[in-house]
Parts: structure tokens; sequence; C-alpha cells
């Protein structure tokens, strides 16, 4: 294993699928701020955290977010007080749980949206969240091949940003909102004036983009 | 296992997103370890989860934040538990509400042939599990809401057609449906509702109603 800060310095061979055309259509760069060799960076910084209980990959990863987890927990509600411990609480989970975090399944992001989405089920809806602990192959049904087997996620993750970044601006707003609005998407219809049908069938188009985005390559 | 009826993606991303309640996400996360397909649009959506997560606008924390965690990483953490009964027929999601055999649920029978057993969950949507004998039926309902069926062995028809292990079957409130156990196995579905059923008939309602369906 490289050390962290050998390969966070490593050039990253980033190559669009569709590199003109897609540059033209893109219409809302933000969906993919992240550099891709910043996602890099914070991949192999959760690896040095997992296998060497690396301080300074540990602060990198704070540094980087706390204040993005925080601010996530305050678009969906949350006040500044209880933003501020569940970002903290969140960051400790990254440090305790790293060991179970694959960089072959998911980005550090990824990862740490399902840590403080749980989180934030859990202490602020107080509900169970039931999990499906996909890291586990053994929990995988007997004699089914999994259509996740072989796909290279971290490749994956990739085509998916720059699909969503992709997206016509109506589907990719109810994406966005499906994730910084904890409300049903009959209510998402309602403060947008649009019927539910419509919300569904732009939920439908939208994720079946998403999903041809994460078969391509394989 | 051959899935055909698979939830909604608006399902499959509520549940990605969180915005699912308990009983909801309990019925997502209990088809997902049955079927692989799903499983890989909830991680696609997970992944867009994190680019939302990488592009929400930041927020500073206080001065002592990362002193306060720094204090706490040596803390001894509690042990990581993977409880789940592999060998278990009850898919791992659900064994933390029903444990891992199906014979030793406390079933409450509601007719002959026919028994359920509520699941405790937290939110607006209630879960219940529902084994029906070859041959039993729900009465005749339609819905105020919505309904999904996950079906967890056996296989049962309605209408609309069959359903089978790994299934959902998603109505919404204008559907009528009486649906029905196939011969064969026992059918065991998890059964999702927003709002209460409305059965047609006095007796069906009367038993709906001392039920909680």
């Amino acid at each position: 294993m490289m050390a962290y800060a050998a390969t966070h310095a490593e050039p990253w061979s980033f190559r669009p699928l569709w590199p003109a055309k897609a540059a033209a259509r893109r219409v809302r760069p933000r969906v993919s701020a992240m550099e891709p060799s910043e996602a890099v960076r914070l991949n192999a910084a959760v690896v040095a955290v997992a296998q060497a209980r690396d301080r300074k990959a540990f602060q990198d990863l704070f540094d980087h977010f706390a204040p993005r987890v925080k601010g996530y927990l305050m678009r969906l509600g949350a006040g500044n007080a209880v933003a501020e411990d569940l970002a903290q609480e969140a960051l400790l989970a990254v440090w305790r749980k790293a060991a179970l975090f694959d960089p072959a399944k998911a980005s550090a992001s990824t990862w740490i949206f399902t840590i403080a989405r749980n989180l934030r089920i859990d202490a602020i809806r107080k509900e169970r969240r039931p999990e499906l602990d996909a890291n586990d192959p053994a929990l995988q049904p007997a004699g089914e091949r999994a259509a996740d087997d072989g796909l290279d996620w971290a490749q994956a993750e990739d085509r998916l940003r720059l699909a969503l970044a992709e997206l016509p601006r109506e589907q990719a707003q109810i994406i966005e909102l499906s994730f910084l609005a904890e409300k049903p998407h009959s209510i998402i219809a309602n403060e947008l004036g649009l019927p539910l049908g419509t919300v569904k069938s732009r939920i439908r188009l939208a994720m079946a983009r998403l999903r041809l985005a994460l078969g391509d390559g394989t | 296992m051959t899935i055909k009826h698979h939830p909604g993606e608006e399902l499959l991303l509520a549940y990605a997103s969180g915005a699912a309640d308990e009983a909801v996400a309990l019925l997502v996360a209990s088809h997902i370890a049955l079927c692989a397909d799903c499983r890989t649009i909830v991680r696609g959506a997970e992944a867009a989860g994190g680019s939302v997560l990488s592009t929400a606008p930041p927020v500073a924390l206080s001065q002592s934040a990362y002193q306060a965690v720094l204090a706490r990483l040596d803390e001894p953490a509690a042990a990581i538990l993977r409880s789940a009964n592999l060998s278990s027929a009850v898919p791992a999601p659900l064994q933390t509400y029903v444990g891992a055999d199906y014979e030793t649920i406390p079933w409450r029978r509601i007719t002959d042939g026919l028994a359920h057993y509520p699941i405790a969950t937290k939110g607006g949507t209630r879960a219940r599990l529902i084994r029906a004998a070859p041959g039993a039926a729900v009465a005749t309902h339609t819905h105020r809401g919505e309904e999904w069926t996950l079906v967890l062995t056996g296989s049962f028809s309605d209408a609309t057609g069959q359903y089978r292990a790994g299934d959902v079957q998603s109505t919404t409130p204008q559907v009528s449906h009486e649906p029905t156990a196939d011969a064969g196995p026992v059918c065991i579905n998890l059964a999702v509702t927003d709002a209460p059923l409305i059965f047609s008939g006095l007796v069906p309602k009367l038993i709906g109603k001392l039920h909680g369906f």
C-alpha cells in the first residue's frame, strides 16, 4: 500500500466519455464540482486512516467533509447546534469505520453521505435504518451473480457524476430535492406546482440516464 | 430467482436519499437483499447523494470542533456487529425486526389460512407480515393511499398478475384487488401501507378494523 502522501499526488487519467459535446451541453457544472484528483485524494485518505490510523489524512477528511456534512444537515432543516454535533459524530464514525470503506465499491463522498444520512435518521427522526450491508459478500443471495459484481464503482461514479451534470435542469432539480428536502415526492410536486405523475416521470427519466451511466464501460 | 416486479424508481431513490420512512425503507432494504438489479440502482442513487454532499454549501464548524473530535479518537468504539443469520430465509434487514425464523413469529390469526404480524416502525407508513395458506385471500379492498407488498415466500395472484418471491407489487388508491395465495408453499408477504385499506363488504370491514388494517 502506498503512503497517503504518495497516492494523493498521483496524476489522474480522467477521460470524459463524450468530450466535446459533453462540455457544450453541460449546464450545471457545479454538480461535478469535485475534481477527480480531489476524489482520488479523499479516497486515499480514508484508506490511510483505516490502515495506518493516519491523523494527517483524517484532518484532511475532517476539513473537507465536516463543513459539507454540516451544510447538508442544515439544508435538511437541522439547527446549527444539532448539525454541528452530528457533523462531528459523522467524522468520528469515519475514523472508527474506516476499515469498512472499500474504494472499489464507493467513493469517500458517497460512503460519508451514507454515514451522515443514517446518523441523521437515527438522531433526528429517531428511526432505525434498515440497511443491507453491501460490503458483506455473505449477504449476497446464493447462486446469483450480482449485477454489481465486476462493476468498477470508482469509474462508474465518475460516469455518474458526468451524467448528473448533464441531466436536463428539471430532472436534476428533482434528484437534488430528493436528497436536500426530506419530503415525499407528492409534497415536492405540490411545491413545484407539478402533478405527481410529472415528478415521478422525471425521476424515472433521470434514473434511467444514471443507470445507463453506471452500466457503461462494463 | 427471477424477479419481475420491482419497486418504482422513486421508491429506490427515496430509500437512497433517506427520505423514505422506516417501513418503506424496510421493504426496499429487504427487496434489494434479494434483487441485484435494484441493489445497483440504489448504490447508484447513493453515489448521486455523494455528489450532492460534495457540492452542498459548506458551513464552518466551531473553532474547537476538530480538537473535540481528536480528543475522542481513542475512545473505545462499540464493536461492529454482524448479527444476521445468513442461512435464514428471512432477508437480513428484516431479521432485526422479526427474527430469523418465520415459524417462531407470534402470528395473529385473521381468518382460516390467514394471519398477520404487525411490525413496529416509526413514521407515517405501517408494515406488517401477512401469511396466507394456499387459496387464502385478503378480502377485496381498495386503498386510501399506496400499498407495497414484497413477496418473501410462496406466491400470490390477483387480477394484475402473479407475484413470486422477491417481487414487489405497488398499488395506488384506485386499484381494487383481492390477492389470493397460489397453490404451493405458504405465501408470506411484507405489506407496507401509508393509509388504512378500504374493504368492501361488512364482515371484511369489521375484521379489517379489528386487526388495524
